[in-house]
């Protein structure tokens, strides 16, 4: 709901900006939507292949059972696991966040939480649609750097938060196989 | 590249990247009706109600692209996220990011735009990086969800690892 509401408030405050320009020079402003309506049917095709894979990643990704299972790990295979896990999320902030809940209140370190959270602006789905945009070179490089960073922002993270598990964490593993 | 955002025909753009695309996904479909048939249909009206939740976002994504494209003086992409502009220009792609609000998907038509005005390739990655990672309107749910110490945290490296990214993808393009 509070997505639909701010799309709307966007799309309200685009459509004032578009008000404006018919009112002051009403050919421009025909032209400005007639260039925006060309660009978004060009790229029909990505979209439907962007979200065709986003309902399958949606419906074959156990979200909730992985969640679950990152609560538990630690050490490189963990953060990797988290990195792989956040960059085929789907999903709004609303549905996004409570998932993280979950995993944090399954035992999930700081530095699993940020990895998941970080590596979610790769977002593989919409691959095909920033290929459109902005070229694969461009996409490969830009998914290869978010993933990294996922594991070092989810390593500094953790260094700087106090007391790396929940209080309640259950799971195998005080601190062997912690980094 | 050549501009994407200047169009004179209305068409689809049917080329290797939306070919491959859909025969990549096209294939998985078959694969997963092939498997369970109900989760492929699922998949199916997943994505057709995702995109139809995020289709007033796109209408005027691509409003605000054409206004865009017709109003913004090049002159003006030049001052604040020109080549020219350096480290103001970074700086410009990541706060401008960091205060969007909506689906990553609605980033790209804009930083395309960006780009064909002239504006310096890291600024509009850390554009992109910093629309998704930083969330300046998420941020109090954010902090409710995790706390306020992480939620600053997170926040703030992820703005700098916007900035990080755009650098280091103009020394390697």
């Amino acid at each position: 709901m509070v997505a639909r509401v701010k799309g709307e408030s966007f799309l309200v405050a685009v459509g004032l900006l578009y008000a404006l320009a018919l009112a002051l020079d009403p050919p421009r402003a025909v032209r400005a939507a007639a260039l925006g309506g060309k660009v978004f049917l060009a790229v029909v095709p990505v979209m439907a292949a962007s979200f065709g894979a986003l309902g399958l990643f949606q419906v074959l990704v156990k979200k909730e059972r992985i969640a679950r299972s990152l609560g538990h790990q630690s050490g490189w295979r963990g953060l990797l696991a988290a990195s792989a896990f956040g960059s085929v999320l789907v999903g709004p902030v609303y549905i996004i966040f409570p998932l993280l809940l979950v995993m944090r209140e399954h035992g999930a370190r700081w530095a699993i939480i940020t990895a998941v959270l970080t590596s979610w602006a790769v977002k593989v789905p919409m691959i095909p649609l920033e290929i459109q945009f902005l070229g694969w070179r461009f996409a490969a490089l830009r998914s290869a750097l978010v993933i990294a960073a996922s594991i070092g922002l989810g390593l500094l993270v953790e260094l700087l938060m106090p007391g790396s598990r929940p209080a309640t964490a259950p799971g195998p593993g005080s601190g062997a196989e912690d980094l | 590249m050549p501009s994407l955002v200047r169009f004179e025909e209305w068409r689809l753009i049917v080329d290797t990247t939306s070919l491959v695309s859909l025969a990549l996904v096209g294939g998985a479909y078959v694969w997963t009706a092939f498997r369970r048939r109900q989760s492929a249909a699922q998949a199916a009206r997943v994505g057709l109600k995702s995109f139809r939740g995020m289709a007033t976002t796109f209408v005027a994504v691509f409003g605000l692209v054409g206004l865009f494209e017709v109003y913004i003086p090049a002159s003006l992409i030049a001052k604040w996220m020109g080549h020219s502009a350096g480290v103001l220009s970074l700086l410009t792609g990541g706060v401008l990011g960091s205060v969007a609000a909506g689906p990553p998907a609605a980033a790209f038509p804009i930083a395309r735009t960006l780009l064909d005005g002239g504006a310096w390739m890291p600024a509009v990655a850390a554009f992109i990086v910093s629309w998704v990672l930083v969330g300046v309107v998420s941020l109090p749910f954010e902090a409710k969800v995790f706390g306020a110490r992480f939620a600053l945290i997170r926040n703030g490296g992820s703005f700098l690892v916007a900035l990080l990214i755009g650098l280091v993808m103009g020394w390697l393009l």
